[in-house]
This record gives C-alpha cells, structure tokens and sequence, in this order.
C-alpha cells in the first residue's frame, strides 16, 4: 500500500493521536469502582436508546417491564462491543508491522492496546451484572480477492462499528438519568473512541482515493453496496431476540419483528448513523443515503 | 409471505440475489455467498420462525445451514415440506 507515508496531513494526525494516547494513559483496571450490583427499578440504557422506543410495542410495556428490557439491551450493547472488538483487534494484528502499513503502525500498537482494555472493561460490565456475554454465530466472511479492497472494506467496517458505538456511548455518557458506573464506562469508551475515529477516517479517506484511481464503476457499485449492508446488519444486531426472552418477552421472534416493521424505528435508526453516513457520502464512498431494506 | 418453507427460503435469498434464477437442493449456500456473514443472521431467524424451532444462536451447527436440502432435513423433517 505505498501513498500513505507521502500523505504529510496524515503522518501528522497520527503524531498527534498518539501523543494524546500517550498523555492520556490511564489504568483501566483501577478506573472503575464496580457496584456489586445495579439497581434493578432504574433503566440501565438511554430510554430513546432502546429497540423498542417510539414504536407501538414500547406502549404495551409496564415501566417494570422497560427497565427489565434495558438491563438486557445494555447487556447485549456491551456484548456486541466485546464481539466487535475481537475481531478488530484480529484484523489490526493481522497488519501492523506489515508491508503498506509502516506508518500506521506505531498508532496500532496504542489502538491494539486501548481497543484490548476496553474489551475488558466491556466484558467485566457484561459478566458481572449480566452473568454472560451474548454472542451470535461464528459464519467467517470471505476475504475480498483484491487485498486493497479487503484493507479498505475491513478499516471502514472497524469505523462504521465504532461510529454506531459512539453514538451510544456518548448519549449514554450525558445521561443523568441512569447509573453512574454505566455512564462512566460509556465516558471512558467514548473519550479514547474519539482517537480512534479521527484515524479511521482519515485511513478510509485515503485507501479509498487509492481504489479509486482505477476501479471501475461496478467495483465502487459493489463496495457501496456491502458497506450499507454492513450498516443495516450492524442496526439489526440491537433487535437481539436472545434479549427479548432474558427479559421475559413472549414470542420473541414476534416480538423482533413488530419492532422491526414499525415506521418509528427508521428515524431512530437514522440519527444513530447520522455521523457515518455523512462522512461516506463526503467521502465519496456513498453515492447517496439509501440503505437497504436487510 | 407465502408458499411452503422451502419456497419461502428460497425466495428469501432468491430475493436478494436477481444474478441467481433457481437454485438446487444441495447447492453450497454458503461457499458460493449467496448467505454471507452479513445475511446468515437473518437467515436463520427466517429458519427458527418457519420452523417453529427455538434455534440457540450460540451453539449452532453451520453446516445444518449449508444447503436448502440439509436445512429441511434438520429443521423440517417431520414430513413439513
């Protein structure tokens, strides 16, 4: 990948990012004083945060029962952050210190680091006031033939996810409403995330002025078309039907499903990848905002 | 959605794929991506409503959702489809 040590804007960015990383370092493992419990008559996530908000099904639910929901759908947020952050920090691994990202390189060692320690955190939130971590099924993605897609397709699917992330979290963070341990985890999660988007998008900018030197009109059709449906799957992963039987719901597939069709779900949908979707269309990634259906 | 589950599987990933205009019983869903990562999800919550089978995400067999033959086989074999 031969380019990025010539971008002076980006060899500067990453000097700066990992010199906030490096004055910022703190110990996770001391960070966080950890409740031996969560109370249970509280939400434990941002109420307009929930799959259920503004939709039909949200009215047929006592406030016992939003609260139950909320302890679960956290519980499932952090969860998708500790699956999600495995398999970033296998693909990062998989680059640093290899031929085309020698620049980057120093930066993915503080990314590893921090992305490991909020794994961490993630999974000990999840274990301790969950008893479990919730994960789906292991189907592992073929990679793309051209590895200049495949880098480009793996480095925007890590900033989509931690831009849906971030969305949460710093909702959350701002949230006086809900407990203190569960804003501070998403404080802590959204001060180091911010680093981490601030790189990502100036790699996507730059892998994807690369590509699109000489890809075709088709290629940028496809990689369009697979990133929006990397967004829509990533939304889907909030509507977890293993949460709605946790949480006592009957009929959970039916449940996932009247949630899934109601109108109001699109616009909260939509302010949650606000943010990314902007900045594929800026990009030139995106043609338009259109996302597909699943 | 209508038409026996087989049909309505097929028509699911037929769908989402205008390319493909049939696909056989033992054809690989999965090596050949018409089900990728991204769809399997969905997919098999499809399987688990049709089927009537609480289907645990965390301990499945892949392989049971390889082709749409095997798939009636573990999940519709009561003679359903």
């Amino acid at each position: 990948m031969p380019g990025l040590e010539q971008d002076k804007r980006f060899v500067e960015i990453l000097q700066r990012l990992v010199d906030k990383s490096v004055d910022g370092y703190y110990n996770p493992y001391r960070e966080f004083t950890w409740p031996d419990s969560l109370p249970d008559d509280r939400m434990w996530m941002s109420e307009d945060l929930t799959s259920t908000y503004g939709t039909e099904v949200e009215a047929e639910l006592s406030p016992a029962e939003r609260c139950r929901l909320s302890r679960w759908e956290s519980i499932n947020f952090y969860s998708m952050n500790v699956e999600g952050i495995r398999e970033l920090i296998i693909e990062v691994m998989r680059r640093i210190h290899s031929r085309g990202f020698e620049v980057p390189s120093d930066f993915f060692h503080h990314f590893i680091g921090e992305e490991n320690e909020h794994m961490w955190f993630f999974a000990e939130f999840c274990l301790r006031y969950g008893g479990k971590i919730y994960s789906g099924p292991k189907l592992n993605s073929i990679g793309h033939k051209d590895p200049r897609v495949e880098n480009f397709l793996v480095f925007s699917k890590i900033l989509l996810f931690e831009e849906i992330v971030d969305y949460y979290n710093m909702r959350m963070a701002a949230d006086d409403t809900l407990h203190e341990t569960i804003r501070k985890v998403n404080r802590v999660h959204h001060e180091d995330e911010s680093r981490h988007i601030a790189f990502g998008r100036e790699l996507v900018g730059l892998l994807y002025s690369q590509l699109a030197v000489d890809a075709s009109a088709e290629q940028r059709r496809d990689i369009e078309e697979y990133l929006k449906r990397y967004i829509v799957f990533s939304l889907r992963s909030f509507y977890n039907p293993q949460v709605y039987r946790d949480a006592g719901i009957n009929d959970p597939l039916g449940f996932r499903e009247r949630l899934l069709a109601d109108p109001a779900r699109r616009d909260a949908e939509r302010k949650s990848v606000r943010k990314p979707m902007a900045f594929m269309l800026k990009a030139g990634i995106f043609a338009d905002d259109l996302l597909p259906t699943a | 959605m209508s038409g026996s589950a087989p049909e309505q599987l097929k028509k699911w990933i037929l769908d989402r794929h205008p390319e493909v205009p049939d696909i056989e019983p033992d054809f690989d869903l999965l090596e050949n991506r018409l089900i990728d990562s991204l769809a399997f999800v969905e997919f098999m919550l499809l399987v688990s409503r049709l089927s009537g089978e609480d289907i645990d995400m965390e301990d499945i067999d892949i392989d049971d959702f390889r082709t749409l033959h095997r798939i009636e086989e573990r999940y519709f074999r009561a003679g359903v489809l």
